[in-house]
């Protein structure tokens, strides 16, 4: 995982205060965690992500279903799960946030690092 | 007591507000004569960006990157950065990686936004700078001190300072940038930093002490609206943008950055005048709806409405948008009042604003207001494209050589990634030229001709060019 591109993508996320928790994930699997595993989450994020993990799943079944999903933003008691997901695909950039964070600004950094993942998966695909 | 306080404010105040002059004329009048009957000399202009996390690499590659496509020393340095560096390495630190790079005694100024867009995307994390070199352009910045203690007083002291090396240039066009802290959250005993604000007690205490707070404290709004007004007075042939430094977006902090010093409740300043043509403009999305009151009762130092139409300011205003009591707390406050603004109106002329802090009883405006009848507006985010669209249409007299935008960080936050559809907009305009937009909390612009406008969510440009 420490050499792992995306990971470090996702490592860039977590160093903002109001990201508790990213990874890319799909149905039933969480494809990419930052370079630490879980050691980089906030601890807040433990009492909740059984729901998180729940709710997530049964937005991944809608993203199978439609492919033109290009956001999810659901809310479970103090948090938001943000879900990008990646153009064509059944997989997406997952951040939980405070939901009293600024998610504009968030959207940009979300955004941002949903572009730069994707390039990295298309290098990688040219590279194959 | 209060008074006593205050006297001895104001004597400390003699000996606090510092004044730095730090001025630049790098082409002398001697040199201009030399230049008689060549050709125009070109407009070299960069910008530089860097999403390092590290203070001292960011600032050392936002240097690089801004000055690498440079074949002249750059005549000034203007840089933009978000508020994270604070944690990573810390301002000095950024500053030190700017100035490692930099060639000594460029004109740089400064300080914190919420994010910012140039040419290559939108950021909220980073920072960016304009780096530009012309031999037609005398240069002066300037900064003071203690801007909410004496706002008056700091805009007189920086048009001096830039009067001081412009007021002889034999160029005609001037533009000055004025940069500014802007406003601090006062924390509130027992419930800290909020923006509503629910209790009676805390209410009460935010109005008794409001004022107190942003002169001894310097907590409060920015006053950069006061500022801009006396700037302008000062010295009204200049074109002028104004933004203000804050963080992101929570009010809490803010740094402004000068030559090789960082400082907070600052004012700094960028005079530039040059043989290039410079206009400002400002455009907003904002749109009045039939729903208006009258303020009938302003606080002392005309921030706070009490009342309207003779009753209590919030419970009437949530009556006639039809809100239920309740509706505006801490976590639905910007989702629903950013879409509607309020048009205020100052010295007669009309001031759109959101509304930053609801009391109790009383709602907090970000700058001075007259008692006057009132319109709700209301915005959407295609009003906010379709107003950057108007702005730069304004300029389609002038070729660019260089932007800079002042805009309010709503926009940011309501448009969220979707920002960069201004971008794609000014970047149509521009094309291979540089530019920059910053992201405040309090934004304005004046030419001798368009007069003062300070707008909330407003787009406030600058173009340089032929």
């Amino acid at each position: 995982m420490r050499d792992d591109p995306i990971a470090k993508v996702l490592d860039d996320l977590l160093k903002f205060d109001d990201i508790l928790a990213c990874m890319v994930a799909r149905r039933n699997m969480i494809s990419v965690m930052p370079s630490d595993g879980t050691d980089s989450f906030k601890p807040e994020v433990i009492q909740i992500w059984d729901e998180v993990k729940r709710a997530m799943e049964a937005m991944f079944s809608g993203i199978n279903e439609c492919r033109n999903i290009g956001k999810i933003d659901f809310e479970v008691y103090d948090y938001n799960a943000l879900m990008y997901v990646f153009p064509d695909t059944d997989t997406a950039i997952v951040a939980i946030v405070p939901s009293l964070a600024n998610k504009g600004l968030i959207d940009v950094e979300l955004e941002r690092a949903r572009k730069k993942i994707q390039k990295i998966r298309e290098d990688e695909e040219k590279n194959r | 007591m209060k008074r006593k306080i205050g006297k001895l404010l104001s004597v400390l105040d003699l000996i606090m507000v510092e004044e730095t002059v730090f001025s630049h004329q790098i082409h002398t009048h001697k040199k201009d004569i030399t230049n008689l009957g060549k050709a125009k000399p070109s407009v070299e202009a960069s910008i530089g960006v860097s999403e390092k996390w590290d203070a001292r690499e960011a600032g050392r590659e936002v240097a690089e990157t801004a000055i690498q496509s440079l074949t002249r020393p750059p005549d000034f340095f203007l840089l933009f950065s978000t508020i994270h560096y604070e944690k990573y390495g810390g301002f000095q630190e950024l500053l030190k990686g700017v100035w490692e790079v930099l060639p000594k005694k460029t004109p740089l100024v400064g300080g914190t936004v919420v994010g910012f867009l140039n040419n290559y995307d939108v950021y909220t994390r980073g920072a960016t700078a304009l780096a530009v070199s012309y031999p037609n352009m005398d240069v002066a910045i300037g900064v003071t001190h203690n801007i909410k203690r004496k706002p008056k007083r700091s805009a007189k002291q920086n048009a001096k300072m830039i009067e001081k090396k412009l007021a002889h240039s034999t160029y005609k066009n001037k533009f000055l940038l004025n940069f500014i802290s802007g406003a601090k959250v006062m924390k509130i005993p027992g419930q800290g930093y909020r923006k509503v604000i629910d209790s009676g007690l805390s209410s009460r205490f935010v109005t008794i002490f409001f004022g107190l707070s942003q002169y001894l404290l310097q907590k409060g709004p920015g006053r950069e609206d006061e500022f801009f007004e006396e700037i302008i007075k000062k010295i009204p042939n200049y074109s002028m943008i104004l933004g203000t430094s804050v963080d992101d977006y929570k009010g809490i902090r803010n740094y402004q950055f000068f030559d090789t010093t960082i400082s907070t409740d600052s004012a700094v300043s960028l005079g530039l005048a040059s043989d290039l043509n410079v206009d400002t403009y400002t455009t907003h999305g904002m749109k009045t709806t039939n729903i208006k009151f009258k303020i009938t009762k302003l606080s002392r130092d005309g921030h706070i409405i009490q009342k309207i139409n003779d009753q209590p300011a919030v419970k009437t205003l949530l009556k006639l948008l039809d809100w239920p009591e309740g509706y505006l707390n801490e976590k639905t406050m910007f989702h629903r009042i950013l879409y509607y603004p309020i048009s205020l109106h100052r010295h007669g002329r009309e001031v759109p604003v959101v509304m930053p802090f609801i009391l109790k009883d009383a709602i907090v405006t970000p700058c001075l207001v007259d008692k006057s009848e009132v319109s709700i507006l209301t915005v959407s985010g295609k009003d906010l494209i379709n107003s950057i669209e108007k702005n730069i249409n304004h300029f389609d007299n002038i070729q660019p050589e260089f932007g800079l935008f002042s805009t309010c960080g709503t926009i940011l936050q309501t448009l969220g990634y979707k920002t960069d559809l201004v971008r794609k907009t000014i970047l149509e305009y521009f094309k291979e030229k540089p530019f920059i937009m910053f992201f405040c909390a309090g934004e304005g612009s004046y030419s001798p001709i368009n007069n003062i406008h300070y707008a909330n969510m407003s787009f406030n440009s600058a173009v340089f060019g032929h």
